[in-house]
């Protein structure tokens, strides 16, 4: 049962088109307050799965409340009070992003200070400039804007951050970390995982239809990744023997380095004492932590088709 | 319902409209350019002239009585050509469509000009034309009326029928009064479907529409702010036409609760058709296309520039199924004939459709990310 502390439940939501089931039968909360990340292939279901939670779209079957409101009997309650940012967000051509900004503001019917919001999302130089001539990061930052209007209590960014280049990337993530302190509850969908690594106290992966993990970032990626591996660059086959025989499992690379898996710190310390005691240079290392793109290869498989369904990635 | 929703849909979009200058384009200025023009064309038929290439052979005090005869009412303006020179390959050479020839001898007895055996003794005027002109027939026509009155003065025998005009209509009707209230429906008809298309095709291509559906705005909202900005602009571009008819055709029409009810009903039927074929138009590319497609048949095959009646029989039962067509009538039997009970069924006809099409079309519209 949704209580105060959850801003979002899903229960065992399906959602079919014909003979696919996009959505199976899947289940999961977000609380209030947390950066939520949804994660998942195109076509496993995700962009499907947040539309129905915005209330645009109809679950086959299954319960989803956000707010503890039914989304669907309470549009009309939930939108008030939730921030939308659509995948590719756009908006009227020919209006600027201060009417942009107003417009919503009217249909919200809320008095929203415009020009903190332009602050905010540092549009205040561009606010008389018309909606096609914005570049795509000015775009998404007032796409993020408009999603703000209503000050809303959850807030929802699908890939917020597609196709910026990454100081733009940065912007973005400032503004999201700006609003997990205010104590806004963000829903977000990417596919970036650095993105998740930096926002996300929770991480959901999709997969055809299904969650398949959720978990904090650091414990989803203790849990299912590989250990950290250490790469020693142009070392001779001597050093290929001596860390055979100090028990591990070194490999050659096809660009001629040893790359070895390691456990811990103390690992990584005692292999180098050791090459520095046989009197083998080490011109160059790296020590390279498991991360979360890694578990999401691993458990998502291989890349699989895009569904029919064109833009419900 | 909310008002305050309807207000600001209703500003965002005159705001486009007013930035967006082709749209400006093609509701105001295009329809009043068209009056012009037709206007223009064929607006004063008593004041037809045309010139009149005459090869006079003969030269004599007759011919000139002719000739005289011919360029009195000035519908001819007459050119003499040499004498030296072959009609045809004149007419050929300076792109006449007609040339007439007086032969060398006119002058008959009249004894020959009362043979009983009817015109067998009377004297040939050649006229050397081109068929392939489309006005040819115009002058031809006029040439034989304006020939045979000179006969009967010649004759002098008085005549025995005369034509005498009334009209069924209490002002004069040109053409100019027949076109405005063609033009006024296509108009409305234009900016209906591609508003309604191009905005529709906006919203779905580009997304815009999976923004809204987030917001408080409801569908209803949407629709009646689309219905009252198309109202707006058709308002503005009828008052924009008739400016010009009155200012410049000076045009005798009936301006009454008619027209601004004609106006509503004919915006709600093709705000419905822009609905209806919204599928067909997801991109804006070809959501021009499928408003053309519509667009064009509808124009020419119900009566927006000529009558009906002037097209083959099986065509005029196909206009009858247009509701373009219907949108004319009424404006027509309202501005023009003032009949009362022909504007109401036509205008009847005229609502019953748009109810129809504007509820399937509402029924139709989704607003949601489902496609």
């Amino acid at each position: 049962m949704p209580n105060a502390e959850h801003a979002i439940v899903v229960d065992r939501l399906c959602k079919r088109y014909g003979s696919l089931l996009a959505v199976d039968d899947i289940s999961f909360t977000v609380e209030r307050g947390e950066v939520f990340a949804f994660l998942g292939p195109n076509g496993a279901g995700k962009s499907v799965t947040v539309e129905v939670i915005e209330t645009i779209r109809t679950p086959t079957s299954g319960k989803v409340t956000v707010l503890e409101l039914d989304v669907g009997k309470r549009k009309a309650e939930i939108v008030r009070r939730i921030g939308v940012l659509p995948q590719n967000f756009s908006s009227f051509d020919r209006i600027t992003v201060r009417e942009t900004l107003r417009y919503y503001a009217r249909v919200f019917g809320c008095k929203a200070d415009i020009d903190a919001l332009m602050d905010l999302t540092n549009l205040s130089d561009k606010a008389d400039a018309q909606f096609n001539t914005l570049s795509g990061g000015l775009k998404q930052r007032l796409g993020i804007a408009v999603a703000l209007v209503n000050d809303p209590e959850v807030l929802f960014l699908d890939e917020p951050t597609t196709g910026l280049d990454p100081h733009a990337r940065r912007q973005v993530w400032d503004v999201i970390k700006g609003l997990k302190h205010r104590g806004k509850t963000v829903f977000l969908t990417t596919h970036y995982m650095e993105e998740v690594e930096v926002l996300a106290d929770t991480v959901a992966i999709i997969s055809r239809g299904k969650i398949i993990a959720i978990d904090s970032p650091a414990r989803l990626t203790s849990n299912h990744a590989a250990q950290a591996r250490l790469t020693l660059e142009s070392m001779d086959a001597a050093a290929l023997g001596l860390l055979q025989k100090m028990g591990f499992t070194p490999a050659r690379t096809d660009d001629g380095n040893i790359c070895v898996p390691v456990g811990s710190a103390d690992d990584v310390r005692g292999i180098l004492e050791e090459i520095q005691r046989a009197g083998l240079a080490v011109p160059g290392l790296d020590v390279r932590k498991p991360n979360l793109e890694e578990v999401f290869l691993k458990l998502t498989g291989a890349p699989h088709d895009d569904h029919a369904r064109g833009g419900t990635g | 319902m909310t008002p305050r929703i309807i207000a600001a849909n209703l500003g965002i979009r005159l705001r486009i409209f007013h930035r967006e200058r082709s749209a400006m384009f093609f509701t105001f200025a295009f329809p009043v350019i068209l009056v012009l023009v037709f206007g223009t064309i064929f607006t004063k038929p008593e004041h037809l002239n045309f010139d009149l290439p005459v090869q006079d052979l003969s030269g004599t005090a007759l011919s000139a009585q002719l000739l005289e005869a011919l360029a009195a009412d000035q519908t001819f303006r007459i050119a003499p050509v040499p004498t030296d020179v072959d009609a045809v390959q004149y007419a050929k050479e300076r792109k006449q469509n007609l040339v007439l020839v007086i032969p060398r001898h006119i002058d008959v007895p009249p004894s020959h000009r009362l043979d009983p055996r009817g015109d067998a003794g009377a004297v040939s005027l050649t006229y050397v034309y081109d068929p392939s002109s489309t006005s040819v027939t115009t002058k031809i026509q006029l040439l034989e009326m304006m020939v045979a009155a000179v006969n009967q003065k010649i004759t002098g025998i008085p005549a025995h029928f005369k034509l005498v005009p009334v009209s069924i209509l209490p002002e004069r009707y040109r053409f100019i009064e027949f076109f405005v209230p063609g033009i006024i429906a296509m108009a409305i008809m234009t900016s209906c479907l591609s508003n309604a298309l191009n905005m529709n095709a906006e919203l779905r291509q580009k997304g815009i529409l999976r923004k809204l559906a987030t917001t408080p705005i409801t569908r209803a909202d949407w629709l009646v702010s689309s219905i009252l900005y198309q109202l707006i602009l058709s308002a503005v571009s009828t008052a924009a036409i008739l400016l010009v008819s009155y200012t410049v055709f000076d045009v005798r029409l009936h301006l009454d609760a008619w027209l601004p009810l004609i106006v509503v009903v004919e915006v709600i039927a093709f705000a419905g058709i822009g609905m209806l074929l919204t599928p067909f138009a997801k991109e804006a590319e070809s959501a021009s296309a499928v408003g053309n497609a519509f667009l064009f048949p509808m124009m020419f095959l119900s009566g927006t520039f000529f009558p009906v009646e002037m097209m083959p029989t099986f065509l005029q039962t196909f206009a009858k199924l247009l509701p373009l067509y219907y949108v004319n009538e009424a404006l027509r039997a309202a501005m023009i004939f003032a009949d009362n009970p022909a504007t109401l069924r036509s205008a009847g006809v005229t609502a019953a459709f748009a109810a129809v099409v504007f509820a399937a079309g509402t029924f139709k519209t989704r607003w949601d990310a489902e496609t």
